[in-house]
């Protein structure tokens, strides 16, 4: 899956409970992480992504199964014992301290020696480019120096896995974007196992090697983001990823030897469609089509199905533009290029190859 | 005044801005009915709780002819420090006759590690019952906030028998540690809404780092707590300096506070009423809290302010 270091487990997660009273957080949860892959868990709030991630920090103690880190059973160790180091949404530094004084705390109380601590700073600090900011407070930093500085706590412990939970949330888009390409080189840089959480999908697409979709506790799909963007196992996570949101058309598939999708007066031939298995069903479901899929003018016309209708609103966003139209009564929107001036009312052609098109069963949502 | 018109013509200057209407900061008059009324209620305030002070500064000052005369808001004719000297070291309680020095130094001597040890537990019971969740936390924390709402009288006498049981009747560290028993629960309360206020993400930094429970305590959590550690200072302080029924149950004589020996010279029967004396001793046992609250007003403010919040 696009991963080339993987030689070993390094995080394992073996049917991983957890509840509170009785609210049930997360469900007999299983999750392999190799040696040197960023994993990305996304999902909504309240997924339990977090939660995920503080159990295998230690910080939750959990209701049932085990947890390994590079193959030892670190169920019952403290935090500092499982060899993890953490970044935080809030940066989590200690106001008091200076940049130094926080990146060297986790040093000292461990009894490092001193030139051993100093040698581990330089190295952290160099990394960072937060060399220039040692002796300072964390007040006197900037959004994006504190989480740089909160990165670096972590690099100084010299751990096997970094945890990061939300790291970026805080911060400004622009910083945001600056960042997430730091995290990235720093992972080529370093090769470190890395755990990310995050809610954005931006993120998640362009940090991680597989991306874990969470939702009620449950990983709905685990899959690298390209997998995950053009197949995705059911509709929660069709819907999740993708920014303007896919397309669904609900309708009947009907059966034969080539089936058709249909739905109030259209009927999308389904023959290049990859189905899941080998079955043919049929019966109610749910036609997705994401935006970019869509093609406008003279290319729909080569499209296996094509339509037409007219613009209903048009949203220009700077580098490409969202066209709103009907598709058997329903909203439908697709992406042109910026050039393009449509204006409401605009009659237009448009149509998709079914094969990039993705259908669910409309009852419990699965692919088919 | 000037034209109506509300777009300004180029080069209008000064004139024409004046046209456009009000602009700018809005003009405040210094004799606003709302400015007179506001001070006015303050100074009226003021007068009413600063006289009964400036009373008795006044009377210590003065000879005791002169109090005779019965002007008692007037200033001194002549002014003396006989009545302060005499408060602070001759005047007689019972048997002993050397002013309230003695029970100045009681009092430092109660207040002192009173205010450290309960302080010191309270301050460590809040952090464990704000960040470490251990098993019965909340039972605990239900008993002890039940215990600040019993009232006192109902435990004096069991004390006493404690007391006299473990041999600590009647001394200073007997009363120490039923200050430190006393100051408890509002204490715990008052450090417990201070840390839960602190962002937990803080803590789980610092077991990630590896610190245990002293090392987060003593190296994060107190660290940044100073002003509720100002704040539960004062309240001890002055708490247990004002205090007066537990000096007069678990003392003798010979360890009463300063409180207890102001009662016994004021109150005393024998004799001639010595008013000035009297207000010295007054002044000289409210020193104390008055001192701390003017030097710390603002930050223990600031600390009820940040203690008290969260329930």
């Amino acid at each position: 899956m696009g991963m080339t270091a993987a030689n070993g487990t390094s995080v394992s997660i073996q049917d991983l409970s957890l509840h509170f009273g009785s609210v049930s957080v997360l469900q007999t949860l299983n999750l392999d992480v190799a040696e040197g892959e960023f994993i990305v868990l996304l999902g909504p709030s309240g997924c339990g992504k977090s939660t995920l991630l503080n159990c295998i920090a230690g910080l939750l103690d959990i209701s049932d199964g085990r947890i390994f880190i590079k193959g030892k059973n670190v169920t019952w160790e403290e935090p500092k014992d499982r060899g993890i180091g953490m970044v935080f949404q809030s940066y989590a530094l200690y106001p008091q301290m200076t940049v130094e004084k926080n990146l060297s705390f986790g040093l000292r109380v461990a009894g490092v020696p001193k030139d051993e601590i100093a040698k581990r700073i330089a190295r952290a600090a160099e990394i960072l480019q937060i060399e220039p900011l040692l002796q300072r407070k964390p007040a006197a930093l900037s959004g994006g120096q504190r989480q740089r500085v909160a990165i670096g706590r972590a690099l100084v412990r010299d751990v096997d896995v970094f945890l990061f939970d939300e790291p970026l949330s805080n911060l400004d888009a622009k910083l945001r974007a600056e960042l997430r390409v730091e995290i990235k080189l720093l992972h080529r840089n370093l090769q470190n196992t890395m755990i990310y959480v995050t809610h954005d999908q931006i993120e998640a697409m362009t940090l991680a090697d597989r991306i874990a979709v969470m939702k009620g506790g449950v990983i709905q799909q685990l899959d690298a983001p390209q997998t995950i963007y053009n197949r995705p196992v059911n509709r929660f996570v069709a819907g999740f990823l993708g920014s303007p949101a896919m397309n669904f058309l609900e309708g009947e598939l009907s059966a034969g030897a080539s089936p058709v999708f249909k739905t109030d007066g259209v009927a999308v031939p389904l023959e290049r469609y990859a189905f899941d298995g080998t079955e043919r069903p049929t019966g109610a479901c749910v036609l997705g089509i994401r935006p970019e899929h869509i093609a406008f003018g003279d290319a729909a016309k080569s499209m296996p199905f094509s339509a037409s209708g007219s613009v209903e609103i048009v949203e220009p966003m700077g580098s490409d533009t969202l066209v709103w139209t009907k598709l058997g009564g329903r909203n439908l929107s697709f992406r042109v290029e910026a050039e393009r001036t449509l204006q409401s009312g605009d009659p237009v052609q448009f149509g998709f190859d079914p094969a990039r098109a993705s259908l669910f069963d409309a009852a419990t949502g699965n692919r088919l | 005044m000037a034209d109506p018109a509300v777009t300004l013509p180029a080069g209008a200057g000064a004139v024409g801005r004046e046209a456009l209407g009000p602009s700018g900061p809005k003009p405040r008059h210094v004799f606003s009915r709302r400015n007179i009324f506001l001070y006015g209620t303050l100074f009226v305030m003021a007068v009413y709780y600063l006289l009964p002070l400036y009373v008795m500064v006044v009377t210590s000052l003065k000879g005791m002819p002169e109090i005779r005369l019965g002007n008692i808001f007037a200033p001194p004719l002549e002014i003396t420090f006989e009545p302060w000297v005499k408060a602070w070291a001759t005047a007689c309680t019972g048997l002993n006759c050397d002013g309230l020095s003695r029970g100045f130094w009681n009092s430092v001597r109660i207040t002192v590690p009173s205010v450290l040890l309960s302080i010191a537990i309270a301050s460590v019971n809040g952090y464990a019952l704000a960040n470490w969740r251990f098993k019965g936390a909340d039972t605990f924390f239900v008993i002890l906030i039940v215990g600040a709402f019993i009232p006192y009288q109902v435990m004096i006498y069991p004390i006493v028998i404690i007391l006299r049981e473990i041999g600590l009747y009647g001394s200073l560290s007997g009363l120490v540690i039923v200050h430190s028993i006393f100051g408890m629960p509002i204490l715990t309360l008052l450090f417990r809404n201070y840390f839960a206020s602190m962002p937990e993400e803080l803590f789980r930094a610092a077991r990630v780092d590896g610190a245990g429970f002293w090392g987060i305590f003593l190296r994060i959590m107190a660290p940044m707590s100073l002003p509720i550690f100002v704040v539960a200072i004062i309240l001890q302080v002055t708490g247990i300096w004002n205090d007066f029924l537990f000096g007069v149950v678990y003392t003798r004589p010979d360890t009463y506070p300063m409180t207890v020996q102001l009662n016994n010279i004021v109150n005393s029967v024998q004799g001639v009423k010595e008013y000035n004396v009297n207000m010295a001793a007054t002044i000289l046992t409210g020193l104390v809290p008055l001192i701390v609250y003017f030097i710390s007003g603002k930050l223990f403010v600031r600390g009820i302010a940040a203690g008290a919040v969260k329930g």
